[in-house]
């Protein structure tokens, strides 16, 4: 529970619908002092998810996953940058944090169900997006282990989200019902990643020092500040001058390298990812799924061309913008999440080629 | 559920019955400011000195010696801050203190760090006891104050106070003693021994949250922390909270009365609960039992494999409250520095947990909790093979 509206207003479907409810608030890193009020993950949101358990006549306990958390995903976190990638710190948290530390503190007190305030549904057994699609989570959840799905119980994930305000409103939750959603990085209250980075790595941090801008033919066009500052698609921060608006298009750490290029550089007609989890047995070679390489990007149709172990490859139909190494994979089949795995890169159409090693 | 188990008096304490009669006519009739020079205000300012000197008997102190705060932790301020900033003119910059003090001297103690203090902490045993010579070695003749806690508050091992100060005393500093557990459980006599500053505290013994005492022999200059009033000879200016002080005089009464009695009946309800922890968990470890010395009221057992946070939730789940490592401030538990202290491994301190009786404790109570506690053991570690 993270003291937000989501969370809070599952607790309390789940007590109305007669489950021995206990609530828990995952403490993940350290609040500094000079942390700015935030909707989730400050002192405050903890003290209000204790008042809404209180209201509903809930026992509440702060869990301390500070180290795992700080090793499972913000030292994730750091090495994607540092690596040129970009990655989703949330994810890590979904399968790593959430839906395996907390589910092992769940066993400690016999907790038969895990139940968080996500947007997305489990069907018999199975992953599916949340009725509301404009504010889908399961894009954030195809790591977790299957076995766990069973166990999952995503109550607001059948609702709109206005609806889970009106539930608020309706059981009384004022104190959380009206409340902002984040759209930061729990561990970078004010946006700014590269902070975290240059703490954990140092100031000297390559990905933090200059280096070249250039175009895929290799002709230097400027200088950038640190090319853990950009992701694949970024148009901020770009030197100009150019017929054409410019996008990065390749991150090449080895060189310090940010690539950038016009937008049909950007398109990608395949793509390959590794570290590939199922929630369903494997698909495949062959299988015709949908699929989405960023969180609220419309899915697109492609064909499993290459499964090898963890690693697979799809053709897409039609080209998609900004495949990004680091993001997420998620393969669909409709509303139905069959798993997914982490962006190696793009790939051309049909013509696999062998992963380079991560 | 059965009736709920508190195994948390280390933390607080209901306030006691007759603690709560006492203090009720100065929340009513005698609500005067000690101040006041009417009728209302000689009736509120009677009752507080005559508070004063009844919680000054408990120590066998004067009633001058008493200065009341609002708990332990202004006390331990007032103590070290008050000390060490009356004495830094003198050129005495070395404050002593152990690695197992309550975060309000560790704190403090910092705070004073930061003023040019120079801290020095001394080495314990792994019993979890001062090591003499190593809190001696650290005294010099620019030591301004040495602090050692009477009774540990999360172990419960009480500390050699009498060879702490004596070593002190010797070396020109002064000697300060938290005893916010020890009161209550240890025969505390000020002319005995050669503290000049004690910290006590009420929540502890039966008196409400947000009251408390330093006793300042003598003779022994503080710089206030607070400033604005003459109240309490200028050492804490504020009007007086008359009411908790009336309640805590009472209680502290109450618990140097009851004390030798209420110890037997602790230390037995401990041994019969450690014992029968030990029956049917063998590997558990009992922190600080070596010592020899422990106050009669805290158990703090690791079971190793079974983290203290899981552990908790289930016995609070199953009524029973318990503490582990210190709370901070969003209320998850953090590993506890005096375990590590004392030289216990992460892992084993991560499964700490702190039980500690007192007026709430009944044989009956005892009984469950070492059925209960063994049972869920057994159960996590079953759970943990099965992962």
């Amino acid at each position: 529970m993270s003291g937000g509206v989501d969370s809070s207003v599952a607790a309390a479907m789940l007590v109305e619908q007669g489950y021995d409810v206990v609530g828990a608030t995952m403490k993940l890193f350290c609040h500094d002092d000079d942390l700015p009020d935030r909707p989730c993950c400050s002192l405050d949101s903890v003290n209000d998810a204790r008042r809404v358990c209180q209201s509903l006549g809930v026992p509440h306990y702060v869990l301390n996953l500070e180290s795992a958390f700080g090793r499972d995903v913000v030292e994730n976190f750091v090495n994607e940058y540092a690596s040129g990638r970009t990655p989703i710190p949330c994810v890590r948290c979904n399968t790593f944090t959430k839906f395996r530390d907390l589910v092992l503190k769940a066993d400690g007190i016999d907790a038969k169900w895990i139940a968080t305030g996500h947007y997305a549904r489990t069907i018999d057994g199975e992953l599916h997006r949340g009725v509301d699609h404009s504010k889908d989570q399961s894009y954030f959840l195809w790591g977790i282990d299957r076995s766990v799905l069973g166990r999952m119980l995503l109550p607001v994930g059948s609702q709109t989200k206005a609806e889970t305000r009106a539930t608020a409103h309706k059981l009384g939750l004022e104190v959380v019902a009206e409340k902002q959603e984040s759209q930061d990085i729990c561990f970078v209250p004010d946006g700014d990643h590269t902070k975290i980075i240059r703490q954990r790595l140092g100031a000297d941090a390559p990905a933090l020092a200059d280096g070249p801008f250039v175009l895929s033919n290799g002709s230097r066009v400027g200088t950038h500040g640190g090319f853990a500052r950009f992701t694949i698609g970024q148009r901020r921060g770009l030197p100009g001058g150019f017929r054409e608006p410019m996008f990065v298009v390749a991150i090449r750490p080895d060189d310090r390298a940010v690539v950038i290029g016009p937008r049909e550089e950007l398109l990608g007609r395949g793509v390959v990812a590794r570290s590939v989890n199922w929630l369903v047995d494997a698909p495949r070679v062959g299988d015709r799924v949908s699929l989405q390489v960023r969180h609220r990007a419309p899915a697109a149709a492609a064909e499993i061309i290459r499964l090898d172990g963890a690693e697979i490859e799809l053709a897409l139909d039609e080209p998609v913008a900004a495949i990004t190494p680091g993001q997420s994979l998620v393969i669909y089949d409709g509303e139905r999440v069959l798993g997914g795995g982490l962006i190696e890169r793009a790939a051309g159409r049909r013509t696999p080629l062998p992963v380079r090693a991560a | 559920m059965p009736e709920p188990i508190y195994l948390d008096h280390a933390a607080t304490t209901p306030v006691r019955a007759e603690v709560l009669e006492a203090m009720l006519p100065f929340y009513g009739p005698k609500f005067g400011n000690p101040s006041s020079v009417h009728r209302w205000g000689r009736d509120a300012r009677t009752a507080l000195d005559e508070a004063r000197e009844r919680v000054a008997h408990c120590l066998r102190a004067t009633a001058d010696e008493i200065c009341f705060t609002s708990g332990g932790t202004e006390a331990d301020n007032i103590a070290i801050l008050g000390t060490w900033r009356a004495r830094r003119s003198e050129g005495r910059r070395g404050i002593v203190t152990t690695p197992v003090e309550h975060k309000a001297v560790l704190e403090t103690v910092h705070q004073a760090a930061h003023e040019g203090a120079d801290e020095r902490i001394c080495r314990m045993s792994r019993d979890g006891v001062v090591d003499v010579e190593s809190f001696s070695a650290l005294l010099g003749t620019d030591t301004s104050i040495a602090s050692a806690m009477w009774v540990n508050n999360e172990i419960g091992t009480i500390q050699p106070i009498p060879d702490l100060a004596s070593a002190a005393k010797a070396s020109g500093a002064l000697f300060h003693t938290d005893a916010v557990q020890a009161f209550g459980k240890i025969a505390i006599d000020s002319r005995a021994i050669p503290f000049d500053v004690l910290s006590i505290s009420g929540h502890k013994i039966g008196a409400p949250k947000g009251i408390g005492a330093v006793f300042i022999r003598r003779g022994t200059v503080i710089e206030p922390l607070f400033h604005g009033g003459a109240q309490d000879r200028g050492r804490r200016p504020g009007t007086e909270n008359v009411a908790a002080v009336i309640g805590f005089a009472r209680a502290a009464e109450l618990a140097v009365a009851e004390r030798e009695e209420e110890c037997s009946r602790l230390q037995a309800m401990r041994t019969k609960l450690e014992e029968a922890i030990l029956a049917r968990v063998p590997d558990a470890i009992i922190h600080g039992r070596g010592a020899g010395l422990r106050a009669p009221h805290i158990l703090n057992v690791s079971v190793p494999g079974v983290e203290s946070e899981s552990m908790l939730m289930a016995l609070d789940l199953r009524g029973i409250g318990c503490s582990a490592g210190s709370a901070c401030q969003s209320g998850s538990v953090s590993p506890s520095h005096v375990l590590h202290a004392i030289g216990v491994t992460p892992d084993v301190a991560g499964a700490a947990i702190r039980m500690s009786i007192g007026s709430l404790t009944t044989d009956a109570a005892i009984q469950r909790v070492s059925e209960v506690f063994p049972a869920l053991v057994e159960k996590a570690r079953g759970v943990a093979r099965v992962s």
